[in-house]
């Protein structure tokens, strides 16, 4: 018989502090390692565990600007230009020291830090639409900065190879080697990123978030932390940037263009601003809506529309879903795709007696 | 007179009337942000979506320029109605950046709708205007360039007396300053809302002929919304003034960027310079040169 | 809410069962298009697609290869890469043999993953100019003349145009400032020191909608003798206007492949607007080719209009050159297998390099791909804008071909 007790009671401060409470929390937790690291292997192909993986990816890159904007409350359009700091740093150290990735990837993202704090210098002044258009400046900037030095990005095609990713002379190079070599990495992002919004610094993003003068007031460096949001943000992208480079084989600023940021806004907004589930919900979401609507489309849309013109009327509702979606998502459910799953979690958890 | 001095005259002047038709672009993005404070991410598109529907119209069902432009003219303003109601009104009070998705879910429609209706080929709008340059002492201008900067000086004029003038240009001042206080003073807050959107598709329509006519219409047309952003940030959000302003800075530094710059670097600076110099701007004064700081309580 | 939420589920369980729908049937061989019908270059990628897939659709109500016939599997990537990845995987997994790509940096990605799968990949007319070199790139066919094949033809058409004095001529060369808009470039330095013309190099930055002060200053300031015209998407239409506006004659200009369709001139006003206009195709311009009667009396048969996208010729034809050149190889494969339909790629890519002059009835330069050279040539035909059309202003040509194939061998060194 399934029943909940009446509530959990904390005993020690261990268990205050310990990042799954509850012992459904921890069950979940396994279950989902389980699904992913053992479940999803054995059961999907190659193309199918391609789709996770960049899925996978696409998810670290939610997380980090998830913080900055859901947590923090700071815009940034010009994710993706961070994604191209870590993604060329990491190719120049693979090409010139034949670094292994286990350094390429914090350096990729310690650059892409330190960047993206000289990127979030304006936010100490400027917030809301300045803010976004400064970031906005930031992708240009950057990507016109990598596109015309060629001492950093490789010459005149701006791209840098990148050799396959190597664990103990192991060349990573089938969807399923380099599922393992992204899912632990996206993993790890997921429970730091956990971790730190429970921690001090954490707390004091949604301050600054809520009301930036009274966290000023109640003691909060409000500059320090915004840059600081800044930095573990434009980390999660540098690191987001190395990864797709291992995943492409291929570091080229033209991956990480302005649409591309955009995609990342659109995961956030979608998963909702503000919660860690709801990035990985977001990022895996707009990743799969595309390829969703295709093979919809591919099924159910010739019975609509004549052969000729289906790859066509594909593509073009593709885009249309998926800007509808969006909207359809801010209008309706504003706080996205992480607060419907919790609706239906609570609907079937008070079930049949809701109220 | 020399080459140099007569390339840096013509540079300016050019510069200047581009940048009169950037601000004609830029105009309805500030018309939007002033009365109703949404960012509107899709003013490119607007643009894009009025020129594709006329541009289409004309070849392929052969109406005549006027009568798809009042066609498109009637459809924009429905449609702008229909915008205000269904999608941003519920969003009014939401973060900022939930509006600015909201606008670039907008603009992914729009590309997507534009090809899907009338296919993707590029198609012209031609203007009833000559090519060949007016040559008018040391100035060498173009007639669409003319023509465009002489249509957004005259509907900037227009505006500029709308907002100090008219009894609706006042209620929209109003409620720009402060939606409370409007509300109280009997204006209907939403009533101007939706006027300060189909006047943005009035004036995205513009731009999509002055802007349709120079390069051609098809999605890429879009790519203008992204010379909106350093326009109105240097001139700043409030004043039309201020986007007149914007708009000619941005012109003439892209024009000296592309003449003076480009040689040394061995790269286009032309789009990246506004950029630059917007966030130089942003570090002096935040709100833009004519914007006016915003007090915060908390 | 909760509708919504259902809703969901069904649609992602119907996709789903959709996904598991796929792979390839007995006798039947897959070919994957990677296509830019969204997207920045969408005026491409809507003819360009259409037209691969009457070239396929006209062989298979032939009877197909061998009796076998052929699926496409179309996937728009709105030149995205990781959309492009995505694409390519699922082609993989479908069986296709041979994978056409679109877009420089898609190239690049893939380019690695081909050689590991071993499926042939084609490029025709972007990617690097380097992959010309079948030793050195074994998977990745061009297919087209590359952008350094683009560059040194222009260079021997300008000489022309000049009478043949290039020699102390000022030439301007107007290109997109992004990686593909700056592969030429090698070339045209080399040539400039071998033909000691002076070469003025003017950038216009992604997307390209303006760009009179780089016009004014080529025909005013520098006064460029002759112009080449490197630009994609929107900026080929601007760069025409604004040539004519600052009255700089447009048949002393020459534009690359990608700035020579029917939409940069409709984008430009209109054929009156271009008049004289020269560009390169490495595929044949206009509707005059046999191919296309077959086309037309396909559709006929099945009583349908032809489509309207064969009405731009420039890129619906260079769609039938992929698919021509990709069918081609295959049928190589299926023959050299005595008629199986179940070629892998390795077979399909030694098949490409049996393409021995191939011209699909004068449409295509004579295609010979082999080992060492997988540009096929590098062959492009100069046109003319005259009246309301492309009219060929040179036959194929093949410019300064030892200089490239140097410059080629210099770089994969």
């Amino acid at each position: 018989m399934y029943f909940r007790q009446s509530g959990y009671y904390k005993t020690n401060y261990k268990s205050d502090m310990a990042l799954l409470p509850l012992p459904i929390g921890q069950a979940t937790a396994i279950g989902y390692a389980l699904l992913f690291f053992v479940i999803l292997p054995l059961a999907f192909d190659e193309y199918l565990l391609s789709i996770v993986n960049i899925a996978a990816i696409a998810v670290v890159g939610a997380l980090g600007l998830n913080i900055l904007l859901g947590y923090t409350g700071q815009i940034s359009i010009g994710h993706g230009a961070f994604m191209s700091v870590g993604a060329y740093t990491a190719a120049n150290m693979a090409k010139y020291l034949d670094a292994p990735f286990w350094l390429t990837l914090p350096a990729g993202g310690l650059m892409a830090a330190l960047i993206g704090v000289i990127v979030g210098m304006p936010s100490l002044r400027v917030k809301g639409l300045y803010l976004a258009i400064a970031t906005l400046a930031a992708q240009f900037i950057i990507e016109w900065i990598l596109n015309h030095t060629p001492v950093i990005s490789g010459g005149i095609q701006a791209s840098i190879e990148m050799p396959r990713p190597e664990i103990f002379g192991v060349v990573l190079e089938t969807q399923a080697e380099l599922y393992f070599f992204i899912l632990p990495i996206t993993a790890l992002a997921i429970i730091a990123t956990f971790n730190l919004v429970r921690s001090r610094i954490g707390r004091a993003f949604i301050a600054i978030r809520d009301q930036d003068v009274a966290a000023e007031i109640i003691g909060i460096n409000v500059y320090r932390y915004k840059l600081l949001a800044f930095a573990i943000s434009s980390f999660y992208a540098g690191v987001t940037g190395v990864l797709y480079t291992y995943y492409f084989g291929i570091a080229n600023y033209e991956a990480f263009q302005l649409p591309i940021s955009i995609d990342y806004l659109a995961m956030c907004i979608i998963g909702g601003l503000g919660s860690v589930m709801g990035s990985v919900y977001g990022a895996v979401f707009v990743t799969l809506l595309p390829i969703v609507i295709r093979f919809f489309m591919e099924t159910v849309g010739v019975f609509f529309v004549d052969g000729n013109y289906l790859a066509q009327v594909i593509a073009q509702m593709r885009l249309i879903l998926f800007g509808g979606l969006i909207i359809v998502f801010l209008v309706v459910e504003p706080e996205g795709l992480n607060k419907l799953w919790q609706n239906i979690r609570n609907y079937f958890r008070v079930w049949p007696f809701s109220y | 007179m020399d080459g140099e001095t007569q390339f840096l005259i013509e540079l300016v002047t050019n510069g200047m009337l581009t940048g009169m038709m950037y601000a004609l672009v830029a105009v309805g993005f500030v018309l939007i942000y002033k009365s109703t404070d949404a960012i509107n991410f899709a003013q490119g598109e607007f643009c894009m979506i009025a020129a594709i529907f006329i541009a289409s119209f004309v070849f392929l069902y052969g109406f005549p320029l006027w009568l798809s432009i009042i066609v498109v003219l009637v459809l924009m303003i429905l449609f702008n109605v229909a915008l205000e109601r269904v999608v941003l009104r519920p969003m009014i009070g939401r973060p900022v950046v939930a509006i600015i998705m909201a606008t670039i879910g907008l603009a992914l429609m729009f590309r997507g709708l534009g090809p899907l209706l009338f296919g993707a080929e590029t198609r012209p709008i031609n203007l009833p205007i000559p090519d060949l340059p007016i040559i008018w002492g040391p100035l060498f201008m173009s007639p669409i360039d003319v023509l465009g900067a002489a249509i957004s000086v005259i509907f900037l004029a227009g505006f500029g007396w709308f907002f100090l003038k008219s009894r609706i240009g006042v209620a929209m001042r109003a409620v720009a300053d402060s939606h409370q206080v409007s509300m109280a003073m009997g204006i209907n807050v939403e009533r101007y809302f939706v006027i300060a959107w189909v006047l943005a598709g009035v004036v995205a329509l513009l731009g999509g002929i002055v802007w349709g006519n120079a390069i051609g219409v098809d999605t890429q047309l879009a790519a203008l919304g992204l010379k909106v952003f350093p326009v109105v940030i240097l001139g700043g959000l409030d004043s039309i003034i201020g986007v007149v302003v914007g708009g000619i800075i941005v012109g003439v530094v892209e024009a000296l960027a592309a003449g003076y710059l480009d040689p040394y670097v061995g790269g286009g600076t032309k789009d990246f310079t506004p950029y630059v110099l917007m966030i130089l701007v942003l570090m002096v004064r935040p709100y833009g040169i004519f914007g006016k700081p915003i007090i915060e309580r908390i | 809410m909760r509708r919504l939420g259902i809703g969901l589920v069904a649609a992602t369980a119907l996709a789903a069962g959709a996904i598991q729908a796929g792979g390839a049937m007995a006798g039947e061989i897959v070919v994957g298009i990677q296509c830019d019908r969204t997207g920045p270059t969408q005026t491409v990628g809507t003819f360009l697609c259409p037209g691969y897939h009457d070239y396929v659709k006209l062989v298979n109500s032939k009877g197909g290869i061998e009796g076998h016939t052929v699926r496409v599997l179309e996937i728009d990537h709105e030149y995205k890469v990781p959309p492009g990845m995505e694409a390519y995987q699922r082609m993989k997994s479908e069986g296709a043999v041979v994978v056409g790509i679109y877009g420089t940096p898609h190239t690049q990605a893939l380019t690695p993953l081909l050689h590991e799968d071993k499926i042939p990949g084609t490029s025709p007319g972007f990617g690097s100019a380097a992959a010309a070199d079948g030793k050195k790139y074994p998977y990745l066919f061009p297919i087209a003349a590359t952008y350094w094949s683009q560059g040194a033809a222009a260079v021997a058409f300008a000489k022309q145009q000049l009478d043949g004095v290039i020699k102390g001529k000022k030439i301007a060369y107007i290109y997109y400032d992004n990686p593909a808009g700056r592969e030429p470039l090698p070339i045209l330095h080399k040539l400039a020191e071998k033909e000691g013309f002076q070469l003025k190099e003017f950038a216009i930055p992604p997307p390209g909608v303006e760009m009179k002060v780089q016009v004014q200053d080529i025909a005013r300031r520098y006064r460029a003798d002759f112009v080449i015209n490197h630009l994609f998407g929107k900026a080929p239409s601007v760069a025409l206007n604004e040539f004519t506006r600052n009255g700089y004659p447009l048949n002393k200009m020459v534009g690359f492949v990608w700035a020579a369709g029917e939409s940069n001139i409709m984008g430009a006003g209109g054929w009156s607007k271009a008049q004289g206009y020269y560009c390169m195709q490495f595929a044949g311009a206009g509707s005059k080719f046999q191919v296309l009667d077959d086309i037309k009396a396909m559709y006929k048969a099945e009583g349908k209009d032809a489509p309207s996208e064969m009405d731009s010729t420039v890129y619906y034809n260079r769609g039938l050159l992929a698919a021509a050149l990709h069918l081609k190889a295959i049928e190589n494969a299926v023959k050299a297998k005595g008629g199986s339909a179940d070629v892998t790629g390795a077979e399909v890519r030694d098949g490409f390099e049996q393409i021995k002059d191939f011209s699909l009835g004068g449409m295509l330069p004579p295609m010979n791909i082999t080992p060492e050279d997988h540009e096929g040539g590098g062959w492009v035909q100069i046109f003319q804008v005259k009246g309301d059309g492309f009219v060929p202003a040179t036959d194929w040509i093949q410019g300064y071909r030892d200089t490239v194939l140097a410059l080629v061998e210099e770089h994969n060194k």
